[in-house]
């Protein structure tokens, strides 16, 4: 057993070896960092495996649940669909980026834990993002804007009943604490809504 | 993850990209938005050494005109959305870019000029560009050209892209008339079963049907414009129209082609009819 896996170790090491790599530079929740990548990694094997941000989750690999949504260049994005070396150079925020440096939850957090939205947690960054650009852009969005804005995150466990109770909460809790952005969705030029908010990035 | 030695190149020219295209010919593809592409390199379904980004080249822009509008490859179903030149040249392109699978990140990511050259019959963008009759420009190893999105597809995932071409972006003539369209799909997280893109203009209407055949279909049915004054198109000779020309319906994993055949008929109705609504 344990020379299989010694020989397995040093086939991977061999393959390794051949597969095209480079250096790449990226801001990571505010810091910069240089990671070495293969051509072949996905953004999200990168976050998750180089530097260990394993917050992001690893769902399906094929863009449809939504678990690995994380923010480049202040754009939600699925980093399973992304590739690592196509972003050299960007800015890019996990969900280690979002709670304050004392780790409080924000707003969006606190509103999905209070509305119990979540069971087992593995689709939450993913939520969270979707419903923070939802808030960024759109301080008093309808029912219906918040189902919209969640229909790239699947969940398994709430029936979506309590996320969506959660996101409504959370609108109304940025709304009355004076963090709710006050550029609206109606503005389409110009910098994206989610981009000039700046009191969540 | 990704089993081939893949390498990436990131040019900065159209003429580099098509050099490198040519130079690696059957062992390469375009990365643009990449969220078919990369899935399918995941899972092992497509194994090329060589991916070319065109990220170094720009290729952002979205252009209007007083005759055209340019959408560049790099162009995101959320650029369209946010573009108030889109909204007034072409809506019908928004009107489908909302639509599209896999919520804001997809459409934060995955691009029209993508789409269109991903040639899935099971996808949005091909049948509508048809119905807009779009042009795609492309660049090669000879210099650029201009191919007709009608005359672009030739089969299931395939196209007359030549060695060393790409698309570099999608012009839509502006002026083509009214459009309506109509998607049938089964859950908001699948793939469409069958579209209709409706156009009438003063002087022609025309159905383009996307999903129901390999590649997009053109039906002309200017005949059949109603002589009063609402040009009203009769629903069930529409029908009949309609299931005649499906002779070949596409099958795959979400619907059976005698499926798409049946409902194509009501879906372009269900077209023409919310044409009229804007008519109105």
């Amino acid at each position: 057993m344990s020379t299989d896996h010694a020989t397995n170790r040093s086939q991977a090491a061999a393959d390794d070896a051949a597969v095209p790599g480079r250096s790449i530079e990226l801001t990571v929740n505010g810091a910069p960092r240089r990671v070495t990548i293969s051509d072949r990694d996905l953004l999200v094997d990168v976050v998750r495996g180089q530097l260990n941000l394993i917050g992001t989750k690893v769902g399906c690999y094929n863009g449809d649940c939504g678990a690995c949504t994380l923010k480049v260049d202040g754009q939600i994005k699925k980093s399973c669909v992304v590739l690592a070396a196509s972003v050299d150079g960007s800015s890019i925020t996990t969900i280690e980026g979002v709670a304050g440096p004392d780790g409080a939850l924000d707003e969006v957090q606190q509103a999905f834990w209070d509305n119990d939205a979540f069971q087992c947690g593995f689709c939450l960054p993913g939520h969270l993002f979707a419903t923070r650009d939802l808030l960024d852009a759109d301080p008093d969005p309808t029912e219906q804007d918040v189902r919209d804005a969640l229909v790239g995150n699947l969940c398994r466990c709430t029936g979506y009943v309590n996320l969506v109770n959660a996101a409504m909460d959370a609108a109304e809790r940025r709304r009355s604490n004076g963090s709710a952005c006050p550029r609206r969705a109606g503005d389409t030029e110009g910098p994206q809504p989610a981009d000039a908010c700046t009191l969540h990035h | 993850m990704i089993r081939t030695a893949l390498r990436y190149h990131r040019p900065s020219t159209a003429a580099e990209v098509s050099e490198l295209l040519l130079q690696h010919d059957g062992d390469v593809a375009v990365l643009g938005g990449g969220t078919q592409l990369l899935p399918q390199m995941n899972r092992d379904q497509v194994h090329v050494s060589n991916l070319v980004d065109l990220r170094g080249l720009g290729l952002r822009e979205i252009v209007a005109t007083d005759d055209e509008l340019t959408l560049e490859a790099l162009v995101t179903y959320s650029d369209v959305l946010l573009s108030r030149d889109v909204a007034d040249a072409a809506p019908h392109v928004q009107r489908v870019s909302r639509g599209v699978t896999g919520g804001k990140q997809l459409r934060n990511t995955g691009t029209l000029a993508g789409s269109a050259c991903f040639a899935m019959p099971g996808s949005d963008m091909p049948a509508a560009l048809v119905g807009l009759q779009a042009q795609y420009r492309l660049h090669g190893p000879r210099g650029a050209r201009m191919v007709k999105a009608s005359d672009f597809y030739t089969a299931a995932f395939a196209t007359t892209l030549g060695p060393g071409e790409f698309v570099e972006a999608i012009v839509i003539p502006r002026g083509t008339g009214s459009t309506g369209y109509c998607k049938v799909k089964h859950s908001s997280g699948s793939w469409p079963i069958a579209t209709a893109t409706a156009t009438i203009s003063e002087t022609e209407a025309r159905v383009t049907l996307g999903s129901v055949q390999a590649i997009p279909l053109q039906i002309d049915v200017t005949d059949l414009i109603g002589s009063n004054e609402t040009r009203r198109i009769d629903d069930a000779v529409l029908r009949e129209r309609i299931t005649a020309a499906v002779t070949d319906p596409w099958t795959d994993v979400l619907a059976p082609g005698s499926y798409r055949a049946r409902v194509a008929g009501t879906v372009a109705a269900r077209a023409f009819t919310e044409l009229e609504g804007s008519l109105a």
